[in-house]
C-alpha cells in the first residue's frame, strides 16, 4: 500500500474540524453557535476541496497514520479517490443545508434563549465528522465508532420538532438502527476472531472464502443495509425523513444512508474482495431492483409531499446495489462503467435529493401543509422552490443534462455489456415511474389554484436560492464526461493487486 | 458559415431566456404576449442556411457534452415548424389575455417549443434526447391546460404512452452506444455501427417502437386522438403540427438506409398502411372536427411510415428529404387546420381555403399536398404498391370530405373562442404558407421537374382520388345521413380498465408495505436476509 500514497495531515482535519466546532458550539452556546457555525462551514468546506484537489492532482491515496503507529498495531485514515470525491460532495450539501437553515434555526435576539438551533447545528456538525470519518476510516472497527456516531446525530435531527409522531419516528429508527449496529458488531467480532485483524487492508489479504467470513460478512452486512433502510428494511425511513424539519430531511436523505451504503462497499471491495459470489451480487441488486419498483410505486401512492419524497429516496437507494454485479465481475471496462456509474448515481440523488427536500419544506411552509392535492397555485407564489423541485425532479428521472441521465446512462451501458439486460429493465421501469411521481407533483404545483385556496405565509428569497442552486449542482454533474472515471479509481488498484497476492 | 452560430444559439437560448423570465411576476404577465417572438430566430435559421450544406457545431465547443448540426433535412422540418409555432403563438395570444392558467400555459409552450426546435438540429444522441424529452414531457402540460376530466384523462394516457417511448428509446440509444467503438454517441457513428451489433434486432426494434408510439401508428395511437380533442386549439396545433414530426426526425435520423437489415422496411411500411387506413375507417365515425383531424394525423403519419419502410426496404438514402418534404407539409396543413377550428370558418370563403387546404392531404392539384403527394409516390411508384398509395390517396380524400362535413354541420361542438382579426390573418397566413413553402422548397429537392407535375397525366393522376372521395361521400350521405356519435378514443375504454387495474395493484402494493413495516415482519425479515445472504455466498 505504501508504494503509491503520500502522507497527509488533511483528512484527519477532516474530522477533527467538525469534531472540535461541535464541542465549542457546546461550550459557548447562545448566538455564538451560529457565528461559529458560519465560520466552520466554509473552513470545512475549504478541507474537503483541499483533499479533493490533492488526490486529484497526485493520483494517489492520502493516508494519515494516527500517532505514527502503523496498523495493525496504530490506526490509519486514508482518504481514496472516492473519499475524496464523497467529502467533497458531503461538504457541498452540509454547507448548503446550512445556508438554507440559518434563517429556520437561529437564536432570536434579546429572547430567552431556544434549544433547537443549538441541538441542530451540533447535530450538523456531528453528522459531518462522522460520516468524513466514515469515508477515510480504515479499521472496521473505527468505521463502527463512526457509524455510531452517525446514527446518533442523525436520531435527535428527527425528533427536534418535538411533535408524538416525530419522536415515535425517531424511536423507530434508533431502535432498527441498533439492530444494524449490534448486527455489524458480532460480524466484526467474528472477523477479529477468525483473523486477528480489522485493518482493511490486512484484512484483504488474510479473509478466505470460508464459512466464518460469510456469516461475518453476512452479518455486517444486512445489519448496514437496515441503516440504509435497502427495501425490505426500510421501516424507519418514511416517517423519519419526512417527519424531520427539511434541512433535517436534506441531510438525511441526501448523506445519511448513503454512510452505510459507502461502508458495505468499502467491505465488499475493499476488505473481502473475492468473497462476492454471483449469487451474493445477485441477492443484493435484487433488493435493490424491488426497492426501485415498489419505492417508486409506493412514491406514487403518496398524498403528502414528503412521503412521496421519502419513497422516491427507498427506490433511489436501490440504484446503488445494482453496482455489486455490475461493477462486482471482473470484465472491464464494463465494471469501471458501472462503478462511475453507481457513484454518480449516489452523488447526483444526494444534490437532487436535498434539493427535493428544501422545496418541499419550503412550500409546506407557505402553504402550511404538503398535500400533493392542493398544491395549485403554489408555482406562481414560489417559482423559484418549483423550479427547484423539477430540475432535481429531472435528475431522478435521468433526463440529461443531469448527474441521474449520466448515472443511469453508465449502469444501462455496464448491464447490456454483461448481458444482465435485466437490471437495464429495471431502471428503465424505475426511470418511467419517477417520470410520473415527478410530473404528477409538477403538473400540480403548475395548476392554477382552487377556488379555496388559503392565503400562503411569505417564504425566504435566499433560502429558495439555495434550493435552486443544490438542485442545479444535480443537472452540473450531468456534465461529467460519459466515461468511466479516473479519480473514483484512485486507491482502488492497489487493494486489489493486493488481494491478488 | 460561422455567422450562423449565433443565430443557432439564439434558437434555443431566447425560449431559455423567456422561461427565465418567468421567474419574475412581473415579466411572467407578459410573457404570452410574447409567445410568437420565440421562434423567429430558428425560422431565420432556416431560412437563411446554406442548401445542403451542413453546419456542425460539435460538443467540444459549447463545453456543455452537446452538439448541434443544421442539415437541409433539419432545416426543412425546423422552419415549417418555426412558422407554425410563431402563427400559433400568434393565435394563441387572443385567447390567453388575463386568463388564470395564462403564465403556466406560456411555460409548458415554451419548453414544448425548445425541445420541439432543438429536437432537429440535435447531432448527437444524448441531445436527441434532451430535446425529445423536454417537448414530449412539457406536451403534457399543454393537454391538461383547461383541467376538465376528458383533459386530464387524455394527460394520463398520454404521459403512460409518452414515459415508455421514452424509456425504450432511452434503451434503444444506450445498446446503439454499447455496439459503437468508445461508446460514442455521434448519430451518425452508431447508425453505421448498427450493422455489426450484437443487438441489432433489438435495437432496431426498440427505436421502431419508440418513434411508432411518438407518431402514433397503430395500435400505438390511442393516446393521440384524446389528447388533441383535449387540447386548447392552439395547442393541438402545434402538437399534431410540429411535435409529433420529432419522432418523424428521430425515425429519419436513425434508420439506417445504408445498409438496412431485413425485414425492418417491410415491418414499418406494413405498420404504416394499417394506420393509414385504420385512422381513415376510424375517423369516419367521429363527429367531433378536432377528433377526426386527430384520426386524420394518425393516417398521415402512417404513409409517412410507410414511405420510410419502403425507403429501407430498397435502401433508398433519398427517402430521408423526401419524407421530411412530406413531413413539413403536414406540418403546416395540420397546424392550419386545427387552427381553423377557432375562426369560425365554417362558411364564406373560408370554408373554401379551408377545403383546400384539407383536400390538399389527399393531393388535390396546385396545392402543397399534391407536390408532397408527388414526392411519396417516387419510392412507392411501382405496381401494386402504386396502387396503395392511390387508394390511400382516396381514403384520405373521404377522411377529408367528411371533417368538412363535420365542421359546417357542427360548429359548436365546441364554443370557439371570438375570433379576432389578429387570428384569422395569422390563420390565413399559415394557410398561404402550405403552398408556397412547398412550392419553394420542391425545386430544390431535385426529385422531378415542374413539367412532371404540370403535365395532364399527372394534374388527372391527382385529380381523380379527390372525384372518387367526393362520390363515395355523397354516395354515404344519401344512405346515411346522420353524423356519427363516438368520442375520441372510444376504443380505448381499456384505459379506465387499466387505471382500475393499476390502482388495485398499487393497493396491494401499499399493503405489502403496510406489512413489511411492522416490527415482528421487519425483525424476521432481517434474520432471513442474514440467513439468505451467508447461504448465497455459500453458493460458489
Amino acid at each position: 500500500m505504501t508504494d503509491a500514497a503520500s502522507q497527509s495531515v488533511l483528512p484527519v482535519l477532516g474530522i477533527m474540524l467538525p469534531a472540535t466546532g461541535m464541542l465549542l458550539m457546546l461550550l459557548v452556546g447562545g448566538r455564538y453557535v451560529e457565528w461559529l457555525a458560519l465560520i466552520l462551514l466554509p473552513a470545512g468546506l475549504a478541507v474537503a476541496a483541499a483533499i479533493f484537489a490533492a488526490v486529484w492532482r497526485e493520483g494517489h491515496t492520502l493516508i494519515y497514520v494516527v500517532g505514527g503507529w502503523q496498523p495493525p498495531l496504530g490506526i490509519a485514515l486514508r482518504a481514496d479517490g472516492l473519499s475524496a470525491a464523497m467529502m467533497l460532495v458531503t461538504a457541498v450539501i452540509i454547507c448548503a443545508t446550512g445556508l438554507f437553515a440559518g434563517p429556520q434555526f437561529s437564536q432570536p435576539r434579546g429572547r430567552p434563549e431556544r434549544r433547537a438551533p443549538l441541538v441542530f447545528w451540533t447535530l450538523l456538525l456531528a453528522i459531518w465528522a462522522a460520516l468524513n470519518a466514515v469515508v477515510v476510516g480504515a479499521d472496521l472497527f473505527n468505521l463502527y465508532v463512526a457509524l455510531e456516531l452517525l446514527t446518533f446525530a442523525a436520531v435527535p435531527l428527527v425528533a427536534l420538532t418535538g411533535g408524538t409522531e416525530t419522536i415515535e419516528a425517531a424511536l423507530r429508527y434508533l431502535l432498527f438502527a441498533l439492530l444494524g449496529s449490534v448486527s455489524y458488531l458480532i460480524g466484526t467480532v467474528l472477523l477479529f476472531a477468525a483473523y486477528g485483524t480489522l485493518d482493511i487492508a490486512l484484512l484483504s489479504a488474510r479473509v478466505r472464502p470460508e464459512p466464518i467470513s460469510w456469516i461475518a460478512a453476512s452479518l455486517m452486512t444486512i445489519g448496514l443495509i437496515a441503516k440504509t433502510a435497502l427495501f425490505p428494511l426500510h421501516l424507519w425511513l418514511p416517517p423519519a425523513h419526512a417527519g424531520a424539519p427539511a434541512p433535517g430531511s436534506a441531510v438525511l436523505s441526501a448523506l445519511v444512508v448513503k454512510g452505510s451504503f459507502f461502508l458495505i462497499v468499502r467491505l465488499w471491495f475493499d476488505a473481502m474482495p473475492g468473497l462476492l459470489n454471483l449469487a451474493a451480487a445477485q441477492l443484493l441488486a435484487g433488493l435493490g431492483a424491488a426497492a426501485i419498483l415498489l419505492g417508486s410505486i409506493l412514491a406514487l401512492r403518496q398524498s403528502r409531499l414528503k412521503l412521496l419524497i421519502a419513497y422516491s429516496t427507498v427506490a433511489q437507494v436501490g440504484y446503488l446495489f445494482l453496482i455489486f454485479p455490475l461493477a462486482g465481475a471482473a470484465s472491464e471496462p464494463a465494471s469501471s462503467i458501472a462503478w462511475t456509474g453507481g457513484w454518480l448515481q449516489l452523488f447526483s440523488h444526494a444534490f437532487a435529493k436535498a434539493a427535493m427536500f428544501m422545496a418541499a419544506g419550503l412550500i409546506a411552509e407557505a402553504l402550511g401543509h404538503d398535500r400533493i392535492a392542493e398544491l395549485g397555485g403554489i408555482a406562481r407564489r414560489l417559482p423559484i422552490s418549483t423550479l427547484a423541485f423539477a430540475l432535481a425532479g429531472l435528475s431522478l428521472m435521468g433526463v440529461p443534462p443531469s448527474g441521474g441521465f449520466v448515472a443511469k446512462w453508465l449502469l444501462l451501458l455496464a448491464s447490456v455489456m454483461q448481458g444482465q439486460w435485466w437490471w437495464a429493465a429495471v431502471i428503465l421501469l424505475g426511470g418511467v415511474l419517477a417520470g410520473a411521481y415527478v410530473l404528477i407533483v409538477v403538473g400540480k404545483a403548475l395548476a392554477p389554484a382552487g377556488a379555496a385556496a388559503a392565503p400562503t405565509a411569505p417564504v425566504s428569497r435566499r433560502r429558495e436560492v439555495v434550493a435552486l442552486t443544490v438542485a442545479l449542482g444535480a443537472v452540473l454533474l450531468g456534465l461529467v464526461p460519459l466515461q468511466p472515471s479516473e479519480l473514483l479509481q484512485i486507491g482502488r488498484l492497489d487493494v486489489h493487486a493486493l488481494a491478488a497476492r | 458559415m460561422a455567422d450562423l452560430d449565433p443565430w443557432l444559439a439564439a434558437t434555443l437560448l431566447l425560449p431559455i431566456a423567456m422561461l427565465a423570465a418567468c421567474g419574475f411576476a412581473r415579466a411572467r404577465a407578459r410573457i404570452p404576449d410574447l409567445l410568437w417572438l420565440v421562434p423567429l430566430p430558428a425560422l431565420f435559421t432556416a431560412v437563411v442556411a446554406p442548401d445542403g450544406a451542413e453546419l456542425v457545431l460539435p460538443a467540444a465547443r459549447l463545453g456543455l457534452g452537446l452538439s448541434f448540426r443544421l442539415d437541409r433535412v433539419g432545416a426543412m422540418l425546423l422552419g415549417a415548424a418555426a412558422l407554425l409555432w410563431l402563427l400559433a403563438g400568434v393565435y394563441a395570444r387572443a385567447g390567453l389575455r388575463r386568463t388564470p392558467g395564462a403564465a403556466a400555459f406560456a411555460i409548458w409552450w415554451l419548453l414544448t417549443m425548445l425541445g420541439n426546435l432543438g429536437v432537429f438540429l440535435a447531432h448527437d444522441m444524448v441531445t436527441f434526447y434532451l430535446f425529445f424529452t423536454i417537448a414530449s414531457l412539457a406536451a403534457y402540460g399543454l393537454i391538461v391546460h383547461d383541467q376538465s376530466a376528458p383533459a386530464r384523462r387524455a394527460g394520463r394516457v398520454y404521459v403512460a404512452f409518452t414515459l415508455i417511448s421514452e424509456a425504450m428509446l432511452l434503451a434503444g440509444f444506450v445498446l446503439l452506444a454499447a455496439a459503437t467503438p468508445q461508446h460514442g454517441i455521434g448519430i451518425d457513428e452508431v447508425v453505421d455501427a448498427l450493422a455489426q451489433s450484437p443487438w441489432r434486432g433489438t435495437t432496431m426494434a426498440l427505436l421502431i417502437t419508440a418513434f411508432a408510439l411518438k407518431i402514433g401508428l397503430v395500435p400505438l395511437h390511442a393516446w393521440m386522438p384524446l389528447a388533441y380533442s383535449a387540447a386548447p386549439i392552439a395547442a393541438a396545433s402545434v402538437l399534431s403540427g410540429a411535435a409529433v414530426k420529432a419522432g418523424v426526425i428521430g425515425l429519419i435520423r436513425f434508420l439506417p438506409f445504408a445498409a438496412p437489415p431485413p425485414h425492418w422496411g417491410q415491418a414499418l411500411a406494413a405498420a404504416g398502411l394499417v394506420s393509414a387506413f385504420y385512422g381513415v375507417g376510424a375517423g369516419l365515425f367521429r363527429a367531433n372536427p378536432k377528433t377526426v383531424l386527430a384520426y386524420s394525423s394518425v393516417s398521415q403519419m402512417g404513409v409517412l411510415a410507410t414511405v420510410l419502410g419502403m425507403g429501407l426496404m430498397a435502401a433508398n438514402r433519398h427517402t430521408a428529404i423526401i419524407a421530411a418534404f412530406y413531413a413539413t407539409h403536414h406540418v403546416l396543413v395540420k397546424g392550419s387546420l386545427f387552427l381553423a377550428l377557432g375562426i369560425a370558418a365554417s362558411r364564406g370563403w373560408r370554408l373554401w381555403v379551408v377545403a383546400a387546404l384539407a383536400l390538399g392531404l389527399a393531393g388535390l392539384p396546385l396545392t402543397g399536398g399534391a407536390l408532397a403527394k408527388a414526392a411519396i409516390k417516387l419510392p412507392l411508384s411501382d405496381g401494386a404498391i402504386g396502387l396503395i398509395a392511390d387508394l390511400s390517396a382516396v381514403a384520405s380524400a373521404i377522411l377529408m370530405f367528411h371533417f368538412l362535413r363535420c365542421l359546417v354541420c357542427a360548429p359548436d361542438a365546441e364554443p370557439a373562442p371570438p375570433a379576432t382579426r389578429l387570428r384569422r390573418r395569422a390563420w390565413l397566413l399559415l394557410a398561404l404558407a402550405c403552398v408556397a413553402v412547398p412550392a419553394a422548397l420542391f425545386p430544390r429537392l431535385e426529385l422531378m421537374t415542374w413539367g412532371e407535375i404540370f403535365g395532364p397525366k399527372p394534374l388527372w393522376d391527382a385529380a381523380w382520388p379527390i372525384l372518387v372521395g367526393g362520390l363515395v361521400t355523397l354516395a354515404r350521405q344519401s344512405f346515411y345521413d346522420r353524423l356519427p356519435v363516438r368520442r375520441a378514443g372510444a376504443e380505448l375504454g381499456v384505459d379506465h380498465a387499466l387505471l382500475l387495474i393499476s390502482r388495485r395493484f398499487g393497493d396491494a402494493v401499499v399493503a405489502i408495505d403496510q406489512h413489511l413495516r411492522q416490527w415482528p415482519t421487519a425483525a424476521l425479515m432481517f434474520v432471513g436476509l442474514v440467513l439468505v445472504l451467508a447461504g448465497a455466498l455459500l453458493m460458489r
